[in-house]
Parts: C-alpha cells; sequence; structure tokens
C-alpha cells in the first residue's frame, strides 16, 4: 500500500495540533471548555481514515479523559497531561504510521491513562490496554444489533422469484463466502492486512446486493447485520483472534442460508439455519467476556498469505453451466475422432495430395480446439486449498492444538472432476495430521519444538501429473504401534520383521488404526486404505515418508485429468483393449525356456532376474481367437502397486491418448474395467483396470503370488 | 402397478410384438458395432458409441429367455432413459406408435413359477393384435444388473 495513502492530511494534523494547545491550558475547574474540548476529539474521530482503527480508540480513550461530568479529583491533571501526551503520540503515529515505534508509545501512554483513570500504581506492565477495557471505559452500548436482527424479515422466497436466476446467485454467494473465507484465515495470521479485509467485508456486502435485487429480504437483512456488525467490530479491533473465528462461524451460518435457498428451487421447504442470531449476539458481546481479545488463541494462526492479493488481479471469467461446457468436450473429443477418420481415408490422402494438405491443417487446427477444450475444464486447488486449511483451523482447535498450515502451489491447475475426487483423500490426511501426527504443544515443547506445529500443503505439476504433498512435523509414524497392530490384526508373522518400507506400507491396510483414543475426527478404522484406493482409482499413487519425531509426508500424484487416458491400445482376439500406460512396464515375446509351470497349472515367465505369474488375458476375459501361444504372441508387463504380472496379448496395436468415458448402467461395474474409449474407427474399447485386472488373475490362479 | 393408456412404441421379439411407453424412447437408431463387455450377464450385449456417448446394449430377447439371434437388416436398437442413464434395447424390428385405450388394457395373466413377469405391466387386446406392455425402468434394472456380474470384489491394499 502506499504511503502517500495511508498518510493523514495536513488539516487533520493542525486540527490536533490545536487541540492539544487547548488541552495544554485548561484548567482543572473549566468543565465548559473541557466538554467542547471532549467534543472537538470525538469530532476528530470521524475524520481520521476509517483504517486506522487503533488511532480511533485512542482518541476515544482521549475523549474519556476529559468527559467533563466525572471528576477524578486529584488525579485530574495528572489525567490532562496523560491525555494530551496521548494525543501527540496519535498525531505522531498518523503523520507517519511507519516510523518505527510509534504504535508502542500509544500503548505505553493509553497504560498511563488508564492507570489514572483507575487510581492504579502507574503503568503496570500487566496492565495491557485492552480495547475491550477501552470500549468498555468510554461508550455506552449502541442500540442492540441483536435486538434489531431479531425482528428480521422471514426468509421467504417472493412469489415471482426467477428460478434460474436464484441459482446463479447461489453459486455467485457461495464463491463469495469461499474468498471471504480465505480471507479471514489469512486474517488470523495478518490481522492487519487491509486488502483481505475488504474482501471479507465485500463478501458480505455483494451478497447483500445481489439479494436485494432478487427481493430476498430475509437474506439482505441478515448479510446487512452481519456486514455492520463486522464493520464496527473491525473499526475498534481489527480482525484479531477471536472475531475473525467469529466472522467464520457467521459466514458458515450465512452459507447454510444459502444452501437451504439454493435446496428450496428443487422445492425443498425454505428453512432456517440455526445460530446466525447465536453468531451475532456472540460478536455484539465479544467485549463482554473477560480476556477474549487479548488471549492468544489456539489453533492455527495460518492460512496463504497471497490468495486474497491474487483475488484483485484476478482475469475476467464468465459462468458456464458444466454440462454445457461438459457437452462442448465431448463434441471436441469427437470432432478429433472424425477428423482421425477422414484423414485415414485413402481418397484424402495419397490419391489427392492437395487436399491431403487441407486435411493435415484442419488437424492442426482441431488439435489446438481439443487443447483448449481440455483446459476449460482445469481449475486451480485453491478452493480445495482453503477448504483443508479450514478444517486443520477448526480441527486443531477442537483437539487443543496449534497449527500453522502453510499452502504452497494453490494455483496448480487441475480437471474440475479430479478436484473433487482428491478432496476427499486430502482431507482425510489433513485429519491424520492433525489428530495423530501433531503432538499437543506441551509434548512438542518437551521435545525441544515450538509449540505450534507446521502443517505444509505443496502442490505442483510435473510430467503431467499433479502432485501434492501434505507434510507435518509431528511426531511421525511409530513404527512399534503399527508393527504391534499389524501381528494383531494377523498382518505380519509374530517373529517376521518387516523391512522400513514395508513397515509405513502397512498403514495403507484396512483397518489398521495407530490413534489411542477413537475420536470423533479419525480414528474410526478407516483410513489411509481408502485414501489409497481412492488415488489409485484415479490412476494415481500415495507414498508416504515419515522420520520418527520429525514428521510425515504424505505425496499424492495423479494425472492432470481423467478425461484423458494414455493408452497402449492391444489386440487380444477379436477384442481390443487400452491398457493404461502407468501401468506397463515392458513388453516381450519369451523363449520357450522362459517359460515353466507351479504345481502343474500356475503358469509363469522369467524376465532376467524376476518371476512373474503369466496371466492369459483372454482366458481372464472371455475372449474368442486369441492366440494361445506366448512364444507366437508378446507378454506385457503391467504393474499396480508392488504387483506385477505379465499378459498374454495378441499384439500391441499402438499408443494413443484417449478420451475416458464411464461404462454406464445396463454394463453396471464391471470387474477389470475401468471405462471406455471411443477408439480411431469411431468404435468402443474398453480400458483395463490393471489392479482388478491382478485380483482376478490372482483369484483365478490361487496358488500363484504375484511378485515383485 | 398396471399399464396406464397412451402412446405406446411398439416392436417384435420373433412373433411377440411388445409395447413401451413412447415418452421413455429417447430414439430409435440402426445397429452400430457392439463392444462386448466381458464378464457381464449374457443378456448384456456391449456397449456402442453413440455420438460420443458410451451406452450399453442389452438384448431383449436374451432378457427374455427367448431364442438368441444375430441382428439382422430389420434390427434396431431403442435407446430409451432409464435410471439416470441411457440405455440401448436391442430388438428385431419397430413396429409402430400405437394409442392405447384404457379399455384395451388387460392385467397380465399370472404365468406360474419361474417365469419372470414384474416387467410385464398389461396386455393390450385390440382387432386381432396382443401387445404385451412394458414397464422399461424394470427391464432396465440398474441394481439387478449391477448384482448380476460375477463379484467384483473391493480391490485389496497391495
Amino acid at each position: 500500500m502506499p504511503s502517500a495513502s495511508r498518510r493523514t492530511s495536513r488539516a487533520i494534523l493542525s486540527r490536533f495540533d490545536e487541540l492539544s494547545a487547548a488541552i495544554g491550558r485548561l484548567s482543572v475547574s473549566d468543565l465548559e471548555t473541557r466538554g467542547a474540548l471532549r467534543t472537538g476529539v470525538l469530532g476528530l474521530i470521524d475524520r481520521v481514515p476509517a483504517k486506522e482503527a487503533r488511532a480511533c480508540v485512542s482518541l476515544r480513550l482521549v475523549a474519556e479523559a476529559l468527559r467533563p461530568d466525572r471528576d477524578r479529583g486529584q488525579r485530574q491533571p495528572a489525567l490532562h497531561q496523560a491525555a494530551l501526551s496521548l494525543l501527540e503520540a496519535v498525531r505522531a503515529y498518523l503523520a507517519s504510521p511507519k516510523a518505527g515505534d510509534r504504535l508502542s508509545a500509544i500503548e505505553g501512554r493509553e497504560r498511563s491513562t488508564i492507570a489514572i483513570m483507575r487510581n492504579l500504581p502507574e503503568a503496570s506492565p500487566a496492565l495491557k490496554p485492552r480495547t475491550s477495557d477501552l470500549i468498555g471505559l468510554t461508550e455506552r452500548r449502541p442500540r442492540s444489533v441483536v435486538a434489531r436482527a431479531e425482528s428480521l424479515p422471514a426468509l421467504a422466497l417472493p412469489n415471482d422469484t426467477d428460478r434460474s436466476l436464484l441459482g446463479d446467485f447461489c453459486d455467485e454467494a457461495f464463491e463469495y463466502i469461499e474468498s471471504a473465507e480465505a480471507a479471514l484465515l489469512v486474517l488470523e495470521r495478518e490481522p492487519d492486512n487491509g486488502e483481505a479485509a475488504q474482501t471479507v467485508m465485500r463478501a458480505f456486502h455483494s451478497i447483500k446486493g445481489t439479494a436485494g435485487f432478487l427481493k430476498l429480504d430475509g437474506l439482505v437483512a441478515r448479510a446487512h447485520h452481519g456486514e455492520s456488525l463486522l464493520g464496527e467490530r473491525r473499526s475498534r479491533d481489527g480482525f484479531a483472534g477471536r472475531i475473525a473465528a467469529l466472522s467464520l462461524r457467521a459466514l458458515d451460518a450465512l452459507r447454510d442460508t444459502v444452501k437451504n435457498l439454493d435446496a428450496s428451487r428443487d422445492g425443498e421447504p425454505l428453512a432456517y439455519p440455526s445460530g446466525f442470531l447465536g453468531v451475532l449476539r456472540e460478536l455484539e458481546d465479544i467485549d463482554a467476556e473477560p480476556g477474549t481479545s487479548a488471549a492468544g488463541p489456539t489453533g492455527p494462526r495460518g492460512a496463504t498469505s497471497a490468495s486474497t492479493a491474487r483475488d484483485s488481479g484476478a482475469t475476467h471469467s464468465a459462468r458456464v453451466r458444466l454440462d454445457r461446457l461438459d457437452a462442448l468436450v465431448d463434441a471436441v473429443g469427437e470432432l478429433v475422432v472424425a477428423h482421425w477418420m477422414i484423414a485415414q481415408d485413402p481418397a484424402a490422402g495419397r490419391d489427392h495430395p492437395e487436399l491431403a494438405r487441407k486435411v493435415a491443417h484442419a488437424g492442426k487446427l482441431v488439435r489446438d480446439l481439443h487443447d483448449m477444450g481440455m483446459g476449460l475444464r482445469m481449475v486451480p486447488l485453491r478452493g480445495t486449498c482453503n477448504k483443508l486449511v479450514r478444517l486443520a483451523r477448526d480441527l486443531a482447535h477442537r483437539a487443543g492444538k496449534q497449527v500453522d498450515c502453510r499452502v504452497d502451489g494453490e494455483m496448480t491447475e487441475l480437471d474440475r472432476n479430479m478436484v473433487e475426487l482428491v478432496a476427499d483423500p486430502l482431507m482425510h490426511m489433513v485429519r491424520n495430521a492433525i489428530d495423530h501426527g501433531i503432538e499437543p504443544p506441551d509434548e512438542r515443547q518437551a521435545h525441544g519444538k515450538p509449540a505450534a506445529g507446521s502443517l505444509t500443503l505443496r502442490a505442483t505439476q510435473m510430467n503431467g501429473q499433479v502432485v501434492v504433498a501434505l507434510s507435518d512435523d509431528g511426531r511421525g509414524l511409530q513404527r512399534d504401534r503399527i508393527l504391534e497392530r499389524a501381528r494383531a490384526r494377523g498382518l505380519v508373522h509374530p517373529g517376521e520383521v518387516p523391512s522400513d518400507a514395508d513397515m509405513l506400507d502397512l498403514i495403507f491396510a484396512p483397518g489398521l488404526s495407530t490413534a489411542e483414543q477413537v475420536t470423533d475426527v479419525s480414528g474410526r478404522g478407516v483410513g489411509m486404505d481408502v485414501v489409497r484406493r481412492n488415488i489409485q482409482a484415479l490412476h494415481g499413487r500415495v507414498d508416504i515418508q515419515s522420520t520418527p519425531g520429525q514428521g510425515t509426508t504424505i505425496t499424492l500424484r495423479v494425472p492432470l485429468t481423467l478425461a484423458i487416458t494414455d493408452g497402449m491400445l492391444v489386440r487380444v482376439g477379436d477384442e481390443r483393449y487400452i491398457v493404461p500406460t502407468t501401468n506397463v512396464v515392458v513388453s516381450f515375446r519369451p523363449d520357450r525356456g522362459a517359460l515353466f509351470t507351479v504345481g502343474g497349472r500356475g503358469e509363469m515367465v522369467r524376465l532376467r532376474h524376476d518371476v512373474l505369474p503369466l496371466v492369459r488375458l483372454h482366458r481372464l476375459l472371455d475372449v474368442d481367437g486369441a492366440s494361445e501361444d506366448p512364444t507366437a504372441a508378446l507378454l506385457m508387463v503391467v504393474g499396480a502397486g508392488d504387483r506385477r504380472c505379465a499378459l498374454l496379448v495378441d499384439a500391441i496395436l499402438g499408443q494413443q491418448q484417449v478420451v475416458a468415458k464411464p461404462v454406464t448402467a445396463g454394463a453396471g461395474h464391471v470387474p477389470g474395467i475401468s471405462g471406455a474409449a471411443i477408439l480411431g474407427d469411431g468404435r468402443v474399447g474398453l480400458i483395463l483396470d490393471v489392479p482388478q485386472v491382478l485380483d482376478l488373475a490372482r483369484r483365478a490362479q490361487p496358488n500363484t503370488q504375484a511378485v515383485a | 402397478m398396471t399399464a396406464a393408456p397412451g402412446k405406446y412404441l411398439t416392436f417384435f421379439l420373433g412373433a411377440e410384438e411388445y409395447g413401451m411407453e413412447i415418452l421413455a424412447v429417447h430414439e430409435i437408431i440402426g445397429v452400430l458395432p457392439i463392444t462386448r463387455v466381458p464378464r457381464t450377464p449374457p443378456f448384456v450385449r456391449g456397449v456402442i458409441n453413440l455420438r460420443g456417448r458410451v451406452i450399453s446394449i442389452l438384448d431383449l430377447r436374451r432378457k427374455f429367455d427367448l431364442p438368441a439371434v444375430e441382428p439382422g437388416p430389420t434390427s434396431c436398437i431403442i435407446v430409451v432413459a432409464a435410471h439416470a442413464a441411457h440405455v440401448g434395447l436391442l430388438v428385431d424390428r419397430v413396429s409402430e406408435v400405437a394409442d392405447i385405450a384404457a379399455g384395451d388394457i388387460e392385467q397380465p395373466p399370472p404365468l406360474g413359477a419361474g417365469v419372470q413377469t414384474d416387467y410385464l405391466v398389461g396386455i393390450a387386446k385390440s382387432a386381432a393384435r396382443v401387445r404385451l406392455l412394458l414397464d422399461i425402468a424394470r427391464v432396465i434394472d440398474a441394481g439387478d444388473l449391477a448384482a448380476a456380474g460375477p463379484d467384483g470384489g473391493a480391490p485389496t491394499a497391495a
């Protein structure tokens, strides 16, 4: 922020000087002049820029010291002196707010002033001027906002509401609420961040404005009261600690209201969320509660610091319905295929070179269009990151822990559909980190760590994949406890000591939770196994690193989009299947000597030093007419996790990117098949789900073990 | 539940004429190349590419335990909307759109144990014709289909 805009105008400063001079001349008995000077000081408050909330509080204290209807007897001359020096300190601060320790000078003088007012020993260090004290000293409570809010108009839809407009409004409101939430999390860390404060106020204001346009009087009233209360609090205290927490709850209440509105479009009765008035009341009564504003809140203090700053620089955007976007992307996908068919046609190829050139040119445009279409669905992870920070904050509050959250790379983009699918596993990981990873503050300090744990979420894009890593600096995975649990559950034989990597891998086993207590937060016996399964379903993988006493990092790797799968097209008999390239290790044609059987039926193949189970894909998928002789066909080694096997296929037809589509109703869920794609000739090809194929193979050949 | 009067699309499976409510019909297309889907019940023919959308094709002959035949020149796929998705039904021949009056509809007779008739919701008799009226949502019972495949099982953690 440029300092020029903060600098208080010369006229106001000279008014300060006038008042200072008058206070210096003031005699103790001259109550009339004192009253006039008090009015003058109060008048200054209105002229000081609104963002100088701190200065306004001090000026209130000056005014209070000059109150003519309260005589503090022998202390009054000292009080005049204190008021004078406080007024001068405020002036110095306003003249150049950036200069050094002027704010602390103000605080020191406030302390003296309050000490005199309360007849306390001079400037006891315990006497930290609390804004709540100042307000309590100086003000009669304004007419209760809550009393006003209690008579709010009912939340009702006007009869002529345009439902689609209402839907747009709800979407927009959710966005405002989300950005305000992010800004509040920033404010918890940086209470002076004016821009973030503006974002919060703007959210309430904008919702109020649009709601007014839609004649949603109940909502207008709520947003208005939220805005005005927050505004009042902010001008006194800034968005410190408890106010931010309450503001978050006010936002939640507003979000619930909008949710109910959204649901009412589908005919749900329009109910009022409870709790909104409660939050308002707490906001109003915040001063009445002892010690709240000064006490350091437990819980995370952090959030992304740059997010709100970027909001203002955001490019313009248009709102498009998702189904239209999907339809567009689908149509472009079809165009790619249709174009491919034309390009393959001999009539357009070697017979007519001129036409071939035009077709090739069209092909380039089609590919560009395809890339752009895919780009349309990419959205930044920011929304998810904000939710996670909020979750971490709330969980830590509940668990009585302190956590500093940092987010890195929140603008990393991912397919919209993927964003929703990675959010759940990430939330689970955050829960685990707060609940099991990060220690309570005293335990941390006993180990020589800072009381506040740190939780870092880092997202990057790498080689067509998005990598999201969640790190905490907690106690790390407790290997002895994992082993104990795993033995109790029969996952590890007694006496067997797994390698460190295997040990960490055990936490992905179903039902293995090492939490000492089952809380409502986590520890329900489902955990990392679900995370891994969800991520594998996205063709991604989960890795874990953990150092005892130093923390844990869990890394998710998922493809940018589920819509496009990079695949190898293989032929099996008359059928063609797509094997995701991420699962393909190597393909080879074996010698007869490399093939052998185990127990007369389990077929195996040796590849260099590995021995792999041989899986006849055509038998697994019940395809006729496929080659039976591996030495005349091809073995494709596929892997998922640590498991591998060699699939017998007739031939590899090529590598291509395909648009993955779900196989819907009718075929239901088909084991071994993750989806379908339109191939170049317009027919449908099925995409193999390699982990499931491995499972099917293991069940078909129970006496063979998948070997690494 | 008895079939409601109204417009019905009628079609043939062998010599039998069936009817389904026209509102359920999305479109009628010729037979496109069908990709077989492994490990599905026999009446699931496979999937086709319907203008970029992958939809499943059910063979109504197999579904109703009629002798299976390969699609011929009059064979059609009736695309219907059911259970929030589109499904194609392979039939021998599409006949007509018939207006069926309430007075023509009779309750289906009980057909003895072992014959599955819950999707048969009425019999329409007119002039010399008998049409079997189907509740298409019951023909395409999503839950039934999902359970009909071999147990997929939950993938175990590696």
